[in-house]
């Protein structure tokens, strides 16, 4: 019997040894691999984490003149100063709403137009049509701004003549002067955009479904909509979730150009952005500790957000980032 | 084989990270050298220094015939980037957050954000050794702008030095526009109240429904962004105030004031609020951008704005380059009540918290203050008012420079002019008279080259009304108080000070509310004015920003009461 559990005990050692050693050797057999991808890990520690030591300016009352040691140090007079702002409150309102509206647009549209564009079956024609949906999202928002403006016109918009000609309503509408439109205006500038680009990686995950679940549904008579919701929709699960996560990572980044370039002093109250507070009250008043407690707190929240997100996935039993 | 493949890859990822470090310090090498203005030689040993205006403005080819040959003349060249898009407080707020500024800066707004951020060369020890550049200024006005400075001077104001007389035949500031068509339909009459200018507007309106075919604008505030303060500042102008911008001061106490609760600020608003219901104002004016509001001024159908000249001049170029000079402007400094005394321009004045710098960037300090001294010296300011002689212009007998018809319909086109120009105009500079006594600096204020560039409608409306020049049509500001302007000082306030905050709130107030009330009609505009001053008393803490301006006049005052004594001393 103890003989038995001496047996037991250096099995353990032995694997213990085993284990060590293997180790070692699997960072030796595995060197040129761990050189390849060190690099890469010495840039995301350069760029992405030593710029973290930045991170104390949200501490100090920062005086650029000053060098790192010089600074006064205040705790967190600045987190005070940005909670006790209506203003901020309401741009975080504004950014969330914004985020979640740009991403249900979307996923809507990009996902739709995947399908629809995997059940063309003239291949040329798929292509062209392909090709011509993602050019948008190589525009700088400058340029998309400026159409939209062209389009959303009293004057000479294509929006406002059409629903005169079709007589919904007597007189053009000034849809940018009128906060309730705003956040569609930017969610469906953004479904222009993206909507092509977006559609790139549904169609790709479609091309893995095998063929012959397709076959097996034909023969059971199933219909195109019944193969779509059973057989498409399903097999692009998996990448959903993952871009629905990542995105959700996301949400406290609504964006800044088509904000700042479409907004205006009528509708700032819905149309400012985290981003853009950042910039009015922190980087143009000289406030760099209050611009980067506003950072922070957006990062912050991302991370939360993630997480629980990620937990939630799993949970569910669906795919999770980690 | 397999180990060769990856012991390659490996050396190729390494080699990868290696080459992006070293192209990424070699742009910044380059940027170092345009933005850090060492002596690079570009072609012929030019030395080419990277300049930032804080204003918009509009970037020439390098390699233009006046760009070349003012290199040429003096050995260094600037390379100009104006602002896009943003504020300049915002572009100045980020250089300083990066660390990294282009050699010559012309900050604008963000001045004090760049000396606080110790940003700025201090040159009082160079500018001696500068003949040229020393001269744009008397020795009073240099210690002025010490004194404003903290005894340094981080910049040399680009159009405060006016040398012999004030030849400015042009107006270039702030007034009530209105096309001269509408004047010469009108037979000229005399405006003085805002009342007759919109009465004015709506009578030619209701005759001339459509211009070019398209339909006339009766009146358009520009409301984008930074650019929005037509819309906020006439009631100081309306009330007879000076254009000291954040506030009006009273010269008896001394107390600045914000014009935004005073009576006239309610009167004409509720003007506008009628006008609009009315029709005559662009009803995408409060949305508009700056290119649409640019794009239509530049079709003619605008019959009249109130704004800054600067803003939309760019718009009367091109008309006048179209050969439609009846659809160009002619400014009216407007009041409520005929017996104000309005004073909407500006006395040229001493600038002591602005102009043109030299940034911490630029390593090659002497060299740039070399090439400021050039473009200041006669043959340069020849070069870049007049161009080049035989080309651009002619010198009779008599030493008076001149220009052929030719060459004044090349000048009149803003294509050549974009072609052969220069962009150097936030460059170290003077107006007035050349050295040689006999020639203005810049064409279009010698008179005789003034007078030849008329065409039939501005000799009719300058004659209609009795004037030489168009800025005769404007009275210059009476007296000048010795804290004039008083913006200069908003523009140095911090978030960490109220007064920085309460500016910001202030704006934000007023962009959203002024729209809204003017769009709300005229029998919502009790209530809404209301509202408007609840928010604004519950938003902006107007005691801290009149607290701060009051501050700042009265030293001001005392100021320039040591400056002058010291003077008497002498």
């Amino acid at each position: 019997m103890e003989k038995l559990y001496m047996d037991a005990a250096k099995d353990v050692v032995v694997k213990k040894e085993k284990k060590k050693k293997t180790l070692a050797t699997r960072i030796w057999q595995q060197k040129e691999l761990i050189l390849i991808a060190l690099p890469f890990v010495i840039y995301i520690l350069v760029f992405n984490y030593a710029p973290l030591v930045g991170w104390t300016m949200a501490f100090q009352k920062y005086k650029p003149a000053l060098g790192m040691f010089e600074q006064e140090w205040v705790g967190l007079a600045n987190f005070k100063q940005l909670f006790s702002d209506s203003s901020f409150i309401r741009v975080i309102r504004n950014t969330i709403s914004m985020s979640i509206i740009n991403l249900s647009l979307s996923f809507f549209f990009s996902i739709t137009f995947a399908v629809m564009l995997n059940e063309l079956k003239n291949k040329s024609i798929k292509k062209v049509i392909q090709t011509v949906s993602y050019l948008p999202h190589f525009l700088s928002w400058i340029i998309v701004t400026g159409i939209v403006l062209d389009v959303l016109s009293t004057e000479t918009g294509v929006i406002n003549q059409l629903l005169m000609t079709f007589n919904f309503i007597d007189q053009p509408i000034n849809f940018l002067a009128d906060p309730k439109y705003f956040w569609w205006i930017v969610g469906f500038s953004n479904v222009w955009k993206s909507t092509g680009w977006g559609s790139i990686i549904y169609l790709s995950a479609m091309s893995s479904i095998n063929d012959e679940l397709y076959e097996a549904a034909e023969m059971d008579g199933a219909s195109r909509l019944r193969k779509i919701w059973h057989i498409t929709l399903p097999g692009i699960k998996p990448t959903i979730f993952i871009l629905l996560l990542i995105n959700i990572g996301n949400i406290m980044n609504a964006g800044f150009e088509v904000q700042y370039l479409l907004g205006n002093g009528l509708v700032q109250e819905v149309s400012q952005t985290i981003d853009i507070y950042v910039l009015r009250y922190g980087i143009s008043l000289g406030n760099y500790s209050l611009a980067t407690a506003a950072g922070i707190f957006n990062s912050v929240i991302s991370v939360i957000l993630i997480t629980i997100a990620n937990k939630f996935s799993k949970a569910a039993g669906e795919e999770s980032l980690f | 084989m397999k180990k060769i493949v990856k012991w390659s890859l490996a050396a190729f990822s390494c080699a990868a990270l290696l080459a992006g470090c070293s192209s990424e310090s070699g742009t910044t090498g380059e940027n170092g050298s345009t933005s850090g203005g060492d002596t690079t030689a570009t072609n012929d040993d030019i030395r080419v220094y990277s300049a930032f205006m804080g204003v918009a403005g509009k970037e020439l080819p390098e390699d233009n015939r006046i760009n070349v040959a003012l290199a040429e003349l003096i050995g260094a060249r600037a390379e100009v980037t104006w602002l896009t898009g943003q504020t300049a407080k915002e572009r100045i707020g980020v250089m300083i957050a990066g660390g990294e500024y282009p050699d010559l800066v012309d900050a604008s707004d963000g001045y004090s954000q760049m000396v606080d951020a110790g940003a700025f060369v201090p040159l009082e020890d160079y500018i001696d050794d500068y003949p040229n550049l020393k001269a744009l200024y008397t020795d009073l006005e240099w210690e002025k702008i010490k004194a404003a400075n903290d005894g340094h001077i981080y910049t040399i104001p680009t159009f405060s030095s006016v040398r012999g007389e004030n030849t400015e035949t042009n107006y270039g500031q702030e007034a009530f526009w209105i096309q001269k068509r509408v004047l010469q339909w009108a037979d000229y009459p005399e405006i003085k109240t805002v009342d007759e200018y919109f009465e004015l507007i709506n009578a030619f309106l209701a005759e001339h429904p459509e211009t070019d075919g398209q339909p006339t604008i009766g009146f358009e505030v520009l409301s984008d962004d930074w650019r929005y303060f037509a819309l906020e500042n006439p009631p100081a102008f309306l009330a007879g105030y000076p254009n000291d911008g954040a506030a009006i001061v009273d010269p008896e106490t001394l107390e600045a004031k914000v014009y935004d609760t005073i009576p006239e600020a309610k009167e004409y608003f509720k003007k506008l609020t009628d006008e609009y219901a009315n029709g005559v104002i662009d009803p995408e004016t409060f949305t508009a951008k700056y290119d649409q509001y640019i794009a239509k001024i530049s079709s003619g159908r605008v019959l009249g704005m109130i704004d800054q000249y600067w803003q939309f001049e760019q718009a009367v170029n091109s008309l006048r380059s179209q050969g439609k000079d009846e659809l160009t402007y002619i400014p009216f400094g407007l009041v409520l009540d005929p017996s104000v005394q309005p004073q909407y321009r500006e006395a040229p004045a001493l600038n002591t918290n602005g102009g043109l710098g030299i940034t911490v960037s630029n390593d090659d300090i002497e060299g740039t203050l070399a090439f400021l001294d050039g473009v200041v010296s006669e043959e340069a300011m020849i070069l870049r008012g007049w161009g080049e002689e035989g080309i651009d212009y002619e010198i009779d007998e008599n030493g008076k420079f001149y220009r052929t018809e030719e060459q004044r319909a090349n000048w009149r086109n803003t294509d050549w002019v974009d072609n052969n120009g220069l962009d150097y105009g936030y460059i170290t500079s003077y107006r007035g008279m050349l050295p040689d006594g006999i020639n203005a600096v810049l064409p279009h204020e010698q008179v005789e080259e003034f007078q030849a560039n008329l065409v039939d409608i501005d000799l009719e409306v300058l004659e209609a009304y009795g004037h030489e020049k168009w800025a005769d049509f404007m009275e210059v500001q009476d007296p000048v108080y010795p804290w004039f302007p008083i913006y200069t000082e908003r523009g140095t306030w911090t978030a960490d000070e109220p007064a920085g905050i309460a500016n910001q709130k202030m704006t934000e107030v007023k962009m959203k509310w002024l729209p809204q009330i003017i769009m709300g009609g005229p029998d919502k505009f009790e209530d809404n004015w209301a509202a408007y001053m609840a928010e604004y008393e519950d938003q902006v803490d107007v005691e801290a920003f009149e607290g701060a301006l009051t501050e700042e006049v009265k030293r001001r005052v005392e100021s320039e009461k040591e400056i002058l004594e010291k003077l008497g001393e002498e």
